[in-house]
């Protein structure tokens, strides 16, 4: 072995000590490089426009010949616009209160059912895996009207449906614009974009070795102990990956959100009718010198904001992490 | 012949875990999933009058798809086009990112940081960002795809026709082309992510050993990266597939569901989502048997 390992070494040492090897290795570094700059410029370039359109002022965003370098700032006027139209502060304990919450509780939910397919063999298994893979295809939007209409009288299992007709008593309730239209789905796991995560945490607990949670079932501990003390706790890898996700999606999430929250209207809604809120806003303050641009670009800003400082804070891990979730299979 | 009771009992008593464990998705399913998704269903073959927090429904057999087939003038054409895009951003977007990943796997300086932005546009280039951004939001009648305002934003390809001398068509060809491509570009940002997943388990040993066997990086790459990234390649193409056929981004079938949907008009936008939903499926599915037939086979 250790033989094998030195020839290796020597055969490198010898390759890389002629000259010609090593003129294509800058070229090719260079060529690396140049590619993964111009790729970066576009990558970022929704998010260095933003940042350089928001602070401008209108004078400064007509010279439009320094598009990089504003002449002459207006960030104050233009954020303090951004965060009136939008009511930012509500808006923002909205979305955390009515989106954060179902996607925190979504990482737990997502991973227990996913346990359960990636352990245990049960009758009807594969057809359950088959509606997994339905529930991943069918867009939000295609079911919305119906669970709206569920919604306005949550009715569950048809019991509180049949206690009406039997006693007149109605006591199903209106979800709508509570918490309950994001939770309720959240909790049993068939949230926002769900499928997508189980299929995640199924494919990283196929890969994680059985040995441990069968000696500990051995020892009298049940199933749902071993999941607890054994798979979650090395399962950490997989369930940042998933929060990024869940957390991600949560935030952007528009179809649910402008149906269930409209008289909430958490920041995604905000930014969704944005234009037309701006524009009664802008007629209220009668002053015609506002850069309505810059100010569309600010209330962009801050709507990712917060996200970009959590993918900032947990990128590292996240990044690196990604290489050991093995959901590839 | 105890043993073998002792472990069917084993079994059955793995069985009843695993149903418990399974058994609050599969209500949340069925009461928030299975229900609506039926009924949007029926609703494709009513007609539909809403009445006060009510909704009652005619059957009308085809008539819904009768009309979006054959006298909705809009339709079928961008049906065929979300599957004309379909079909060429998906391996667009899987060759790209592999690319990338294969780049951005190497050891060099920086490689993190690049790693980190690559991810970026899953956070900054979300559909309603950009609708705000270029005036396609709620509020005004879009003409430009999403795609195509922003980079006629980042560079203006008329200035460079123009100065060549040739006509504007071609400018705006040359706009659309590079939008589509950067779009595709913000579209890789989970595909890469898997793709270096996939590519650090590779394991190690193969390259060592074709490294002594005194093959070249580009036989490395065909007979071992290429081949031992069969099932993450299904991954991304799953995803990707996914995307393309949920997101609201660049799909005027979904985006204009929601705008429908709002004007009350139920039974028809169920009749033209449930109709795309199926041609979706048609077109993963053969996808997905092609997939297993042609290269996972021959690969295993």
């Amino acid at each position: 072995m250790i033989n094998i390992k030195e020839k290796l070494t020597e055969q490198n040492l010898l390759k890389y000590k002629s000259y010609g090897k090593k003129g294509a290795d800058i070229l090719f570094a260079l060529f690396r490089y140049m590619i993964l700059l111009t790729v970066g410029y576009i990558v970022l370039y929704p998010l260095l426009s933003m940042i350089v359109t928001s602070i401008q002022s209108l004078d400064s965003m007509r010279e439009s010949i320094r598009m990089w370098i504003p002449t002459e700032f207006a960030i104050k006027d233009n954020y303090t616009l951004a965060i009136d139209v939008m009511k930012y502060g509500k808006s923002l304990g909205v979305t955390l209160l009515y989106m954060m919450v179902p996607a925190v509780l979504q990482i737990a939910t997502c991973a227990i059912a996913a346990y359960g397919f990636a352990r245990f063999d049960f009758k009807g298994k594969g057809i359950l895996t088959a509606l997994l893979f339905i529930t991943i295809l069918v867009p939000d939007i295609m079911i919305v009207i119906p669970r709206m209409v569920s919604y306005t009288r949550l009715d569950f299992l048809g019991i509180l449906g049949l206690l009406d007709k039997l006693t007149g008593i109605d006591l199903r309730p209106n979800i709508i614009n509570t918490v309950w239209a994001m939770y309720l789905p959240a909790l049993f796991g068939a949230g926002v974009r769900s499928g997508i995560l189980i299929y995640i945490y199924i494919q990283f607990f196929k890969g994680l070795p059985k040995e441990l949670e069968e000696a500990a079932w051995v020892d009298g501990a049940n199933p749902l102990r071993a999941f607890i003390s054994i798979a979650i706790p090395s399962s950490g890898v997989v369930i940042l990956t998933v929060a990024v996700f869940s957390l991600i999606w949560h935030w952007n999430e528009i179809v649910n959100s402008s149906m269930f929250l409209s008289g909430k209207m958490p920041l995604s809604v905000q930014i969704k009718y944005f234009s037309k809120n701006m524009s009664a806003i802008l007629t209220d303050h009668g002053n015609r010198d506002y850069n309505s641009v810059a100010i569309k670009n600010s209330a962009c800003i801050l709507f990712i904001a917060p996200m970009l400082v959590f993918y900032m804070i947990v990128q590292r891990w996240f990044i690196e992490s990604i290489d050991r979730v093995g959901i590839t299979g | 012949m105890k043993k073998v009771k002792k472990n069917r009992g084993i079994e059955e008593l793995k069985s009843s875990y695993g149903r418990m464990f399974v058994l609050p998705w599969f209500i949340g399913v069925i009461l928030f999933f299975l229900v609506p998704f039926i009924e949007t269903v029926i609703f494709s073959f009513s007609s539909i009058k809403i009445n006060v927090g009510e909704i009652s429904t005619t059957f009308v057999g085809l008539e819904n798809y009768d009309y979006i087939l054959n006298q909705d003038p809009n339709y079928t054409k961008y049906l065929s086009g979300a599957m004309t895009t379909f079909l060429y951003s998906l391996p667009i977007i899987i060759f790209l990112s592999l690319f990338l990943a294969l780049l951005l796997n190497q050891k060099f300086a920086g490689r993190l940081l690049f790693r980190a932005i690559y991810f970026a546009p899953v956070i900054i280039a979300t559909g309603e960002v950009i609708k705000l951004l270029f005036g396609l939001d709620a509020s005004s009648g879009a003409t430009m795809g999403v795609s195509e305002s922003l980079t006629s934003n980042m560079i203006d390809a008329n200035d460079i026709t123009s100065l060549l001398g040739l006509s504007g068509e071609i400018g705006e060809f040359f706009t659309r082309t590079i939008g589509r491509i950067f779009d595709l570009v913000w579209n890789c940002g989970i595909q890469i992510v898997l793709f270096i997943a996939g590519l650090q388990s590779v394991p190690r040993h193969l390259y060592e050993v074709s490294k002594v066997e005194g093959a070249t990086k580009w036989e490395e790459f065909w007979f071992i990266t290429f081949p031992m990234l069969g099932r993450v390649t299904l991954l991304v193409s799953m995803f990707t597939m996914i995307e393309l056929i949920v997101a609201e981004r660049g799909n005027k079938i979904v985006s204009n569901a929601l705008t429908s949907m709002n004007s009350g008009i139920y039974d028809r936008t169920s009749a033209e989502l449930f109709f795309y939903f199926m041609v979706s499926c048609l077109f993963i599915g053969v996808f997905i048997f092609l997939y297993n037939r042609f290269l996972l086979k021959r690969w295993e």
